[in-house]
């Protein structure tokens, strides 16, 4: 009997050795502890001993099939690594094919650079505020001191509708507007960002429609050194911590005294260059004090408050921080373009 | 406005540079816009005689010249040109010559003959073509034969002199001439100029008052005419130095009245016109508004009618030139000239810049008038004329000046206090600073006592001293109430001001010189002393105190769905606001369509685009063309903007403008790539980014019904709806909108209006629950017949769901061979659940009987085994 078990468990052995698969271990499995297999049937046989041999058998029994169950665990597992590793070596793809694709949207690059200069001034403490494209004669020119036949309207040539009616030139009608909404001298803080139109051929330089933030803060004591340190401050914040800006005496007749403002040149910070045209400088908006007339229009006393304006045109921001050349290119709509942003 | 330097540092000596000047200019508000500099790419061009003229040998039109420089040897060079000769002075360019046209001049052999330089014509050295023979405006430019040789071309030409341009703002016109414009760089540079003496010694004892009458019949529109008469008039070329100055400020000498009246425009900004008094009929000149229908001849040789209303000044019958714009044909100055009626008025701006526009002609004259001349110059600036003609011995003066100056402007007096200028610019110049600059500037400032307004500011520190020291105190807004605030106390008023470090403003009065228009507030002022001081001066500080910033919820809402669309992998376009009946017509817009009725434009930038748009479909449309005609065949964009709906019209009103939304699909499906599908997007693509935006917006529950556009398929259209409210229209364009645009691939768009769809989106995401007990699913696959729509179907399902109904899913629908022909098959997948207990399978079953039923009853369905 004990022959018998050892040598069971020898071929046992040798049999889980040269299980090629993991079913052809389970066959082995079967054959020997199954309920018809081999070891079982000699524990079916140990009736047939005496008593005193019983236990001993019994014993070497359990031992031989403990030691054919370990056997079969480790081949199981060492088959299963193997058969993982087979079915990997199987899947293996070529990893530098592209990957897939999916439709990306993009926001315009005018949106975008809009919604900077708006979270700019947002932060500043300045509302968004909105008005009509088609406007009135007397908000878009006659309450920024504008009367007709003056000649800076020259400046603005633009698309009528009606004698009293046209596209609006600038967002400073908006000005007007939301001060008559305000109670008087009730201090205000706010851009107004739109589209504008001005009877421009379409060029390089030049749209008949572009988009414009104009800015205005009014309270008691507002100077233009405030204005200067708050352009100062956005000019920074838009086109990097470096920027300089330099202001030139001009002539609006809703400001008084009135500037042009530069900042230093984006592309060489003032050395000189093709984008600035060697001067060091870019002209980005104009500005100005509100002239006192244009606050007694719309219910500001200019004895009790002061104020400061500015306007900007955004496709010039974009074209300086995303180094455009040709403004057509944003009004152009060509996919190719738009899928850069 | 443009002047040499040379004429500047006639009247002050400076020592800068024309780019020095360019940049004082311009940084006291006075824009130089370009700078000319005198001969500039010149260096190496120099006269040259050509001493022989030969034929090419390989060329019939190339002539090979020999140059004479003044050099040892003759100069070889090849030209092109037709009007040479042998014998002629011309500019040669020589090797290394880099021309005002941008052109290098280098070693070269033209047709196998050697060249050493080239021939130069006015065009490549940047010459006035005017006037010139017609030869030589295409050919060589030929200088006089008797031109010494070797000279540089820069002094024979008399290019020896920078020019600026300037670009002046509309406010100072008296910028717009040479004194004007010295007299602000004596107060840049603190240098004195010195302008010239006018003098005129009238030595025609003749009354000018005796020979001509002079009137003004608008006086609104002309304020003053002063005229003087010359006699023994000799016509004759000017003088040297005039046309160099002519010519320096972009103007040509015509003869020496001309030149005269041109100069003194140019010197002192006060235009000039000088008539033939012979030709004067009546021998009388009166300012009055032109009759309608009115023959204009002016000294264009153009004839015109008058519109009428427009400033003409008119002899005994007739209208004899434009007011300020241009004179008459018929009086005009000529050979036979003897005797001269020399006009300066002051006319009105509006009027000027009106009529100015309406003819199309602007002249020098006009520009002046439209920024405003000084009215008190007129007499002066005849004088200078008078003067300037008598030194050339080319005139007599008659006795005075005849002027008629019905208004004579008072003196504009300004009242200011240093603490105003201050406050307005953020800066601490003392009284004496800005006084200083005032007074350079030819403001006269006087004291005007202490102002007896006080600012807030100073007024609550003179109440916290006198409260300090036991007083009670008022509000103090006047000087007087400071007394009475520290009277009890028994102290002096200007004795606690002072200890207490503060100081009430001097007020001053200024008196404007009568050349300045321009200034006539306080305000004015503060920019005066700004500029003067320069506005990098100026500190940089920020507003004080707080405020919240904030966008509007509806600019806020349009910023969500421009997210939420980008995201959905959408580009946004942005595009023109104008549009033409062709595209309506593309767009099969009917004839009597509200879309039609748009906002015409009165001066359209092109006929093509006339109105205002009345639906973004017409700018999607055509950017989708654009890029299909550049091969981007796969497209997928959006815009808000803004339409224009008239309330009447004609417009009388400002229009409704209603921002809306578009988009527009186009192409495959997928992007291109080795694994991915080729399909094209179809109808349900569309849909599903409405679906995903609306869902995204938490807009629930729409119903979704077949629609009807005219720009879109009839059967391949659906509207979504909330009640009345139309939310979002999407289809697939019709085929024959498609062909119009040039487009060969079908095209989705939807549209809707920000508006309604804000009206409907929820304020805030409201969130349900995750189910605490398992959801019961069943599917339900029906046949029907093929015109039942699957939307009835569910929405029929979701009404007979019962209770535990929790949702259903359309998963698929098939025809094809295994069902009958004229029938479809439709698959649902529907959930019930209960938000109590564990549901049993008979309740789900229960409640799917009750489902199928009803589709059965209503649809005539059948279902699928």
């Amino acid at each position: 009997m004990e022959q018998q078990i050892h040598e069971l468990s020898l071929r046992a052995a040798d049999a889980i050795k040269a299980a090629e698969d993991l079913r052809g271990l389970d066959d082995v499995r079967v054959k020997f502890l199954g309920k018809k297999g081999e070891l079982t049937a000699l524990l079916r046989g140990m009736s047939k001993l005496s008593a005193e041999e019983r236990p001993i058998v019994g014993k070497l029994v359990n031992e031989a099939r403990a030691d054919i169950e370990r056997l079969i665990a480790e081949k199981n597992s060492e088959l299963k690594a193997a058969e993982l590793q087979a079915r990997m070596a199987s899947e293996t793809i070529d990893v530098t094919l592209p990957g897939r694709k999916v439709h990306a949207g993009h926001l315009h690059p005018l949106t975008l650079t809009l919604n900077r200069v708006k979270e700019i001034f947002v932060s500043m403490g300045y509302s968004v505020e909105e008005g009509p494209e088609v406007e009135t004669d007397y908000y878009n020119f006659e309450a920024l001191n504008l009367p007709k036949d003056h000649p800076a309207r020259d400046m603005q040539d633009s698309f009528y509708i009606t004698e009293e009616i046209l596209l609006r030139t600038q967002t400073s009608p908006v000005q007007a507007r939301t001060m008559e909404r305000h109670h008087d001298n009730e201090p205000i803080r706010m851009i107004a960002p739109g589209r504008v139109y001005r009877r421009d051929d379409y060029d390089a330089s030049h749209s008949p429609m572009f988009t414009q933030v104009e800015g205005l803060v009014i309270d008691k004591g507002i100077s233009f050194a405030d204005l200067k340190g708050t352009l100062e401050d956005f000019s920074k914040k838009i086109f990097g911590e470096r920027t300089k800006i330099r202001l030139r005496p001009s002539f609006f007749p809703f400001t008084e005294p009135s500037a042009e403002v530069d900042v230093s040149c984006v592309m060489c910070h003032g050395e000189g260059c093709r984008v600035c045209q060697g001067t060091g400088w870019l002209e980005i908006l104009g500005a100005g004090m509100v002239h006192p007339d244009v606050l007694r229009m719309s219910g500001y006393d200019p004895d009790e408050v002061s104020g400061f304006a500015f306007g900007m045109g955004i496709e010039r921001i974009a074209m300086l921080t995303f180094g455009l050349d040709d403004m057509r290119l944003l009004y152009d709509n060509d996919v190719r373009f738009l899928k850069q942003f | 406005m443009q002047v040499s330097t040379k004429w500047l540092k006639d009247y002050i000596d400076i020592n800068l540079t024309a780019d020095e000047l360019a940049d004082k200019f311009t940084l006291a508000g006075i824009p130089v816009e370009n700078v000319i500099h005198a001969g500039e790419g010149l260096d190496k061009v120099v006269t040259g005689r050509i001493e022989e003229l030969t034929a090419h040998p390989d060329s019939d039109h190339l002539q090979v010249c020999q140059m004479n420089i003044g050099a040892e040897n003759l100069l070889q060079v090849v030209t092109g040109a037709p009007n040479v000769a042998e014998g002629q002075v011309v500019p040669v360019a020589l090797i290394g010559a880099h021309l005002p046209n941008g052109q290098k001049i280098s070693k070269g052999k033209m047709r196998g003959v050697a060249s050493n330089g080239m021939l130069c014509s006015a065009g490549e050295l940047k010459l006035e073509l005017e006037g010139l023979p017609i030869e030589q405006q295409t050919g060589i430019y030929i200088l006089p034969d008797d031109t010494p040789v070797g000279l540089p071309a820069a002094k024979v030409l008399g290019l020896d002199d920078d020019i600026l341009e300037f670009e002046l703002t509309a406010n100072r016109g008296d910028c717009f001439s040479v004194i004007g414009l010295v007299r602000e760089l004596a107060v840049l540079t603190g240098k004195t100029p010195r302008f010239p003496e006018v003098d005129v010694d009238e030595d025609d004892s003749t009354e000018a008052a005796a020979l001509v009458k002079i009137g003004i019949d608008a006086n609104d529109l002309c304020s003053r005419f002063s005229a003087r008469v010359l006699t023994n008039v000799k016509l004759a070329p000017s003088p040297e130095w005039i046309v160099k100055r002519l010519e320096g400020a972009g103007m040509r000498a015509i003869n020496n009245v001309v030149d005269a009246t041109n100069f003194v425009m140019l010197e002192m900004g006060q235009p000039l016109h000088a008539y033939d008094f012979d030709k004067v009929i009546g021998h009388q000149l009166t300012a009055r508004r032109a009759v309608e229908g009115e023959p204009l001849h002016t000294l264009d040789d153009t004839n015109r009618l008058a519109k009428g209303g427009e400033l003409v000044i008119a002899d005994a019958e007739k209208a004899a030139g434009l007011a300020g714009i241009m004179g008459g044909f018929e009086t005009e100055i000529t050979d036979a000239t003897t005797t001269v009626v020399l006009e300066a008025a002051c006319f009105n701006s509006a009027s000027i810049r009106r009529t100015s526009r309406a003819v199309g002609i602007h002249s020098e004259a006009s520009g002046r008038f439209e920024r405003g001349t000084n009215v008190n110059g007129t007499v002066q600036a005849l004088d200078r004329v008078a003067q300037l003609l008598q030194q050339m011995g080319a005139c007599k003066v008659c006795r005075g000046v005849v002027d008629v100056y019905p208004n004579p402007k008072g003196e504009v007096k300004i009242k200011f206090t240093p603490a105003q200028i201050n406050a307005r610019l953020g800066t601490a110049y003392t009284d004496e600073e800005i006084i200083g600059v005032l007074n350079a500037l030819g403001f006269d400032v006087a004291a005007a006592g202490v102002v007896d307004d006080i600012t807030d500011e100073v007024a609550d520190k003179i109440s916290g001293f006198a409260k300090l020291l036991g007083s009670s105190v008022r509000k103090l807004s006047k000087t007087s109430d400071v007394e009475d605030a520290f009277s009890n106390i028994g102290e002096t008023v200007g004795g606690m001001v002072k200890n207490a470090g503060m100081k009430i403003s001097s007020a001053y009065e200024v008196t404007v010189p009568d050349w300045r228009n321009d200034v006539t507030i306080p305000d004015d002022l503060s920019e005066e002393v700004a500029r003067i001081f320069g506005f990098d001066k100026i500190p940089s500080t920020l507003p004080k105190g707080n405020q919240q910033g904030h966008q509007s919820p509806r600019q806020n809402f349009i910023d969500r769905v421009k997210e939420i669309l980008s995201g959905l992998g959408m580009c946004e376009e942005l595009s023109f606001a104008f549009t033409g009946s062709a595209m309506f017509d593309k767009m099969r817009v009917p004839a009597d369509s509200e879309l039609r009725r748009a906002v015409p434009i009165m001066n359209p930038l092109t006929d093509e685009a006339p109105l205002l748009r009345t639906t973004l479909l017409a700018s999607i449309f055509e950017n989708a063309a654009r890029n299909f005609s550049r091969k981007n065949e796969d497209v997928r964009l959006f815009d808000i903007a803004p339409v224009f709906l008239p309330k009447a019209l004609p417009v009388t009103e400002l229009p409704r403008e209603r921002q809306q939304l578009v988009g527009l699909l186009m192409g495959r499906r997928e992007p291109k790539g080795w694994s991915q599908s080729s399909e094209q997007v179809d109808f349900y693509d569309a849909k599903g980014i409405v679906e995903e935006l609306l869902a995204a917006l938490s807009i629930n529950n729409c119903t979704v019904e077949r629609g009807e556009h005219h720009a879109l398929h009839p059967g391949k259209t659906a509207v979504f709806r909330k009640g009345r409210d139309v939310l979002v229209t999407v289809g697939e364009v019709h085929p024959a909108v498609a062909e119009a645009l040039g487009i060969r691939k079908k095209i989705y768009v939807f549209e809707a209006d920000i508006d309604t769809l804000q009206k409907f989106a929820a304020k805030k995401i409201s969130l349900t629950p995750l189910p605490k007990y398992p959801a019961i699913s069943r599917d339900l696959a029906v046949l029907v017949d093929h015109d039942i729509a699957a939307g009835d179907v569910e929405r029929t399902i979701q009404k007979s769901g019962g209770q535990f109904f929790k949702g259903v899913t359309l998963f698929d629908v098939y025809t094809g061979e295994r069902i009958p022909a004229d029938k479809k098959s439709l698959a649902f997948a529907i959930d019930f659940r209960s938000n109590e207990r564990t549901l049993t399978d008979a309740e789900a079953d229960a409640a799917f009987q009750n489902i199928l039923a009803t589709v059965e009853k209503d649809f005539g369905a059948t279902l699928r085994s």
